[in-house]
């Protein structure tokens, strides 16, 4: 065994050795421009639906029902008519989904905000829940559906990249088959930036409404928050965000997750607040001490 | 003035052996640079040199400056291998400087990396900093020095006399004529005036290029990427960012598309604004100008449940079921309504621009 | 302990030396000034390093800013993007804008020159502001440097200028929302409002014309205002010579420090290379203005948590908090923007600068002062410096409401109503607590030369009894061990062995009304007049 080691162990300590250091510079320009690159341009992207998050099988929809039952009828009524809670019957399986994946829901307080909070369904719950909201209005016997969870289009490959103009102007039209992160960033500057802020760090609305930050959000999650509009976000429906923007900006949010940072730690991400605080704090606190050291007292 | 108490840092020099300063030597200033032994700190007669302690020549020596200084002093003067050891302290960290330096030059000839370069150049100037600290506090002379401000404050009577008399040889003249004076005044001031005319083209003349938008009669309502919209293309609750077609790129002319949805019931307009907005299935629409009536920032956030549209620079709130009136916050008017209609093909448009001036106020608006 | 050959090397110096200066001195007679510049002495003070630490950071600030400014493009107009930062890719932007990311992306340095730039504007008004609290609280404006203080303060405006033009250079959504807002004070002033803003602007917001003017005005204008005012407060304070805290062997006619030449040139240069040091870690390692996350700047959009730079913070703030007033009468009006952006600040700088002569009238002080005072000497100066730092680090942290509230999950209509009363309120109780504070400091004996207000009674070796301070001598050299002064000193900060000349006297107690004295005099409760050998 440790024959076939040693080779290793050699070429192990070799890495870490002095010939390393001259390399450690391109190897790390290298391996943060793959990193980068594979974002950038998608080569690690995934497709949001990996499993099913809805299902008409019976038994599915029943399972869901007794849950439901049990722990949101109190307040949304039987059949998802509603009472102290809104109606559901609309609400498709977009918002089931958004709210029990980000723990929203159940709300123990109607009056509170409901913000994110760990979950309280099963993955397997979850998907028997949204199968029975997907199918209330059959079961209320009305016309009409709520929004389903919209599928995200995945991030044109760099492959692709000679095709810029095309695919730029087939983003415009609403016919791509992929999207860019510019495209999704131009999006979401005018439609999401003034109440998400410019890189998803969230802020304040009227009345105490807080907007949350969207570091956690998954794929699924940021495409049902844009076609239901949760509590007091608006809602964008496919004639404000066709599907091509709304996976455009689901992509870009993403990429906001987990941006380029050149320039070093981000502190934060709020901007000139956060700063100003490390320029006084650390900057002048530094070369205050400095001056103390080298200065009287007296 | 028997015994001389030392102070912080001076050790008592010899006492001075050469010729006690006086008055006397008023007039002999000039030999004092010509005295070889005086300009030097290693001399004797170097404590007594009134002139390296801001004392004029012919002053009396201050009581306020002792006599007894040693600025000569440094801390291992007395001490050849401390000052050594010292030395090659700072020479150690100058290395690292040194180093930094070449390992700047490598990273920028490898392509560069702010982080590295950052701390490469923080580190280099922080040992080359230090040692400087060192080499004045252990190796070089020159603390704690105590010497005369002198008289810089105030010059003497003499010369504030004079100085009225230089003044008043050209201001008396002048007063005496006090019409050239009062011309002078005048043609300046209008001349003044006149040559600051070119400064004008800086910028248009202000006419209503602040009041006016591209909105007019019948413009359809486009979005971002230039499409026009229909009623049905807004859900309730929805929002949407529309500009004039004929001008999409007007800056004052954005403009924000709402669907009130389940609160269409709640909204009940003035009469005169009764035909302004357009009922669908889905909710009533209105429309209103982007830009905040406070400084000009694009009021984009909308509270679906208050029903309000808040400014993300100064939280200026408006509630859109009172026609946008200003509930919270510095704005001082609503914002102003754009009157909708739907055309032939049915799409959104304009029924005419806005019947107010859209954005902040300025003296002339009203 | 030379050698011959030391001394020999040293003569041979010293001729060189001498050949050199008598070569300058044969052309411009210079050799009485050299000698007094050399020998010019600097007090030590580690708050009088301050002002160092910002002209520091204003040399790096010139340095870096001529190297930003051979790759920006001062132009506003429209290009379409086509480099490796990918988010970007395609979207239109102005040709500033894109200089500016070409610069952080493909220009090797680029990115940690721009940082450096950056980090050196905030600490640099980090450090001019911490200097005019030091001369503000040390009572250093007064006669004979009112003048200086005027020129501080008109650097102080300057220099907030120049920063807020500088980062709206790059163009993009976060400096374009602030040019917006400043776009609306300035149509706001009465009158000229709107011509003055045509004027700059080159017509309606936002116009193609601001972005070249900006730069010619952060590049040329405002810089050479800023060295030629700093030129003239660096003469000034050279001819004046800089003031000194109070202490045993200190007097208004003496200055105790280091000497220019070598010590202070040295020291003076070891603090510039820190500074260079200290802005260059945070430029290597804190992302500062990340503008490639912001986007090019479009009038109809905006970021939630828009903020100005930390110095405009307070401008900012003012605007959030003001109550929605707006003057609409007669075809004319004065519009909400006025009162917080233009009055208000016209107002605060106003006494500011008129400061000096109130502070005369308040303590009835009409002499010069080298000597500064320690900020408890002065509890109602104090006071009202203290109250104006409450208020404006109230009008601060309104400009941030949205960010607090969004943190700690207060609404902001919660937060301003408290921050309104705050403004008021706020600076009211912050100056009466420091007044006490100072009166208390007072009493205690933690004052650093002053004797305590009403005495401590020591036992001399000989069984006597005595208070201290109260058989104090001026003008005394031989003051030491005798007559409880030994005890006197033990009680003073251990600056100067407490013997000193006796002639730096403590600062002027507090007295309001009665007129201070130069400190060449002692002063104390039942104080003996002062002796001399």
């Amino acid at each position: 065994m440790s024959m076939h080691l040693a080779p290793v162990r050699r070429f192990l300590r070799s890495l870490v050795a002095g010939r390393r250091r001259l390399l450690a510079g391109p190897l790390a320009v290298v391996g943060v421009a793959v990193v980068a690159g594979s974002f950038l341009f998608g080569l690690g992207g995934t497709s949001s639906a990996t499993q099913p998050k809805v299902s008409t099988n019976k038994a599915t929809i029943t399972a869901g029902e007794n849950l439901y039952n049990a722990h949101c009828s109190s307040c949304h009524g039987i059949d998802g008519v509603g009472g102290r809670g809104p109606s559901l019957i609309f609400a498709g399986a977009a918002a089931s989904d958004f709210y029990l994946q980000t723990g929203r829901m159940p709300l123990n307080d109607p009056n509170d905000e409901p913000l994110r909070h760990h979950r309280w369904f099963s993955q397997h719950q979850i998907v028997a829940i949204n199968s029975y909201i997907a199918a209330l209005p059959k079961i209320n016997r009305v016309k009409g559906s709520g929004p389903g969870i919209p599928e995200i289009l995945p991030l044109c490959p760099a492959s692709e990249s000679h095709n810029n103009s095309q695919i730029a102007a087939q983003q415009a039209k609403g016919t791509a088959k992929c999207v860019t992160l510019s495209f999704g960033q131009h999006t979401f500057a005018l439609d999401c930036a003034q109440c998400h802020q410019i890189a998803g760090s969230g802020g304040m609305l009227s009345k105490g409404f807080v907007i949350p930050t969207l570091q956690n959000a998954s794929l699924d999650e940021l495409g049902e928050a844009m076609r239901i509009g949760p509590m007091p976000m608006p809602k964008f429906g496919t004639g404000q965000l066709n599907h091509v923007q709304l996976s455009a900006v689901a992509r870009y949010v993403k990429y906001l997750q987990q941006p380029a940072h050149p320039g070093g730690l981000r502190i934060s991400g709020f901007g000139p607040v956060a700063e100003g605080f490390v320029g006084i704090i650390l900057g002048l606190g530094l070369l205050v001490l400095v001056a103390r050291l080298m200065g009287t007292r007296g | 003035m028997s015994t001389d108490q030392p102070t912080t840092g001076h050790r008592p020099g010899p006492e001075p052996a050469g010729p006690h300063y006086s008055e006397q030597d008023h007039g002999e200033q000039e030999q004092l640079f010509d005295l070889p032994p005086s300009t030097s700190p290693d001399s004797e007669s170097y404590h007594l040199d009134p002139t390296h302690f801001g004392i004029e020549p012919g002053e009396p020596w201050p009581e306020d400056v002792p006599r007894d200084q040693d600025d000569t002093w440094w801390r291992y003067r007395d001490d050849p291998a401390g000052a050594r050891k010292a030395e090659i302290k700072i020479a150690f960290m100058w290395i690292i400087t040194l180093l930094c330096g070449l390992g700047l030059a490598v990273i920028y000839v490898m392509g560069g990396d702010p982080q590295i370069e950052g701390g490469l150049l923080a580190l280099g100037f922080f040992c080359l900093g230090v040692g400087f600290v060192w080499w004045a506090r252990d190796l070089l002379p020159g603390h704690d020095v105590t010497a005369s401000r002198g008289h810089h404050s105030q010059s003497t009577e003499a010369y504030r006399t004079t100085v009225v008399a230089s003044l008043g040889r050209g201001l008396e003249p002048i007063a005496r004529r006090p019409f050239l004076g009062k011309a002078l005044g005048l043609v300046g001031g209008v001349f003044g005036v006149c040559i600051l005319f070119p400064l004008a083209s800086l910028g248009p003349r202000l006419h209503n290029g602040l009041a006016k938008t591209a909105w007019g009669r019948n413009t359809r309502l486009v979005d971002e990427n230039g499409r026009p919209v229909r009623p049905s293309d807004i859900d309730p609750n929805g929002i949407l960012t529309v500009f004039p077609q004929t001008n999409p790129g007007d800056p004052q002319g954005a403009t924000l598309l709402i669907n009130l949805g389940p609160a269409s019931n709640d909204y009940k307009p003035p009469l005169s604004r009764s035909t302004w907005k357009i009922d669908t299935p889905s909710g009533t629409i209105i429309a209103f100008s982007k830009i905040c009536t406070h400084a000009g920032c694009p009021v984009g956030l909308y509270n679906t449940i208050a029903h309000e549209l808040v400014c993300p620079c100064h939280q200026s709130t408006f509630n859109v079921l009172q026609d946008c009136k200003p509930v919270f916050g510095p704005a001082p008017r609503s914002l102003p309504q754009l009157a909708l209609a739907v055309d032939t093909d049915g799409y959104l448009v304009s029924q005419t621009g806005y019947d107010q001036p859209v954005g902040p106020g300025y003296w002339g608006r009203g | 302990m030379s050698t011959t050959a030391e001394r020999r090397a040293a003569d041979q110096r010293q001729k060189l030396e001498k050949a050199g200066l008598d070569f300058v001195d044969d052309r411009f007679g210079s050799s009485r000034w050299l000698q007094s510049a050399m020998d010019k002495i600097f007090p030590d003070h580690w708050s009088f390093m301050v002002g160092e630490i910002a002209m520091y950071s204003l040399i790096v600030l010139i340095i870096t800013g001529i190297y930003l400014a051979l790759f920006y493009v001062p132009s506003g107009a429209e290009v379409v993007y086509h480099g490796s930062y990918k988010p970007l890719d395609g979207q239109t932007m102005s040709e500033a804008y894109q200089s500016v990311i070409n610069l952080s992306f493909h220009v090797r340095a680029g990115l940690v020159m721009r940082q450096v730039h950056h980090w050196a504007a905030i600490v640099f008004l980090a450090a001019v502001c911490f200097h005019l609290c030091r001369i503000f609280f040390s009572g250093a404006f007064r006669r004979p440097r009112e003048i200086n203080w005027t020129i501080g303060l008109l650097l102080l405006i300057v220099v907030m200028l120049e920063g807020f033009s500088g980062y709206s250079l790059p163009d993009d959504l976060l400096s374009g929302t602030g040019l917006r807002v400043v776009y609306s004070i300035v149509e706001s002033i009465p009158v000229i409002g709107g011509w003055v803003a045509y004027d700059l602007w080159g017509g309606a917001f936002p116009g193609t014309t601001l972005i070249p003017r900006l730069f010619v005005v952060h590049e040329f204008l405002f810089p050479l205002v800023i060295v030629g005012l700093l030129t003239a407060h660096l003469a000034i304070l050279w001819r004046q010579k800089h003031t000194d805290f109070p202490a045993p062997g200190k007097t208004e006619t003496n200055i105790v420090g280091s000497r220019l030449w070598p010590q202070y040139a040295i020291k003076s240069g070891a603090l510039f290379m820190m500074v260079i040091a200290v802005l260059c870690l945070l430029a290597g390692f804190f992302q500062v203005n990340p503008i490639w996350i912001y986007g090019p700047y479009t009038p109809y959009n905006v970021s939630a948590g828009s903020q100005p730079d930390w110095y405009v913070g307070w401008l900012d703030g003012a605007l959030r908090i003001m109550p929605h007033w707006e003057f609409r009468s007669f075809g004319v009006e004065i519009p909400n923007p006025f009162f917080p952006g233009i009055l208000i600040p016209g107002v605060l700088f106003g006494i500011m600068f008129a400061w000096p002569f109130i502070d005369r009238k308040i303590y009835n002080d009409e002499g010069p002062h080298n000597l500064l005072n320690y900020p408890r000497d002065r509890p109602f100066r104090t006071a009202v410096g203290v109250a104006a730092l409450v208020f404006f680090s109230d009008l601060t942290m309104a400009s941030g409401t949205d960010l607090i509230g969004n943190n700690l999950h207060i609404s902001y209509e919660r937060l301003i109503d408290i921050l309104q009363y705050g403004a008021i309120i706020g600076p009211i109780v912050g100056g009466i607590i420091a007044y006490k504070v100072c009166v208390a400091l007072q009493r205690t004996s933690a004052h650093p030369i002053q004797k305590p207000i009403g005495g401590v009674i020591v036992r001399g070796a000989d069984g006597s009894y005595h208070t201290l301070g109260d058989t104090d001598h001026g003008g005394d050299h031989d003051g030491a061990a005798t007559n409880g002064h030994g005890a006197e000193d033990e009680h003073l900060d251990g600056e100067g062995d407490g013997a000193g000349n006796g002639h730096g006297r403590p600062a002027e107690e507090e007295t309001v009304g009665a007129g201070g004295t130069s400190g060449a005099s002692a002063h104390s409760a039942g104080s003996s007049p002062p002796t001399d050998d």
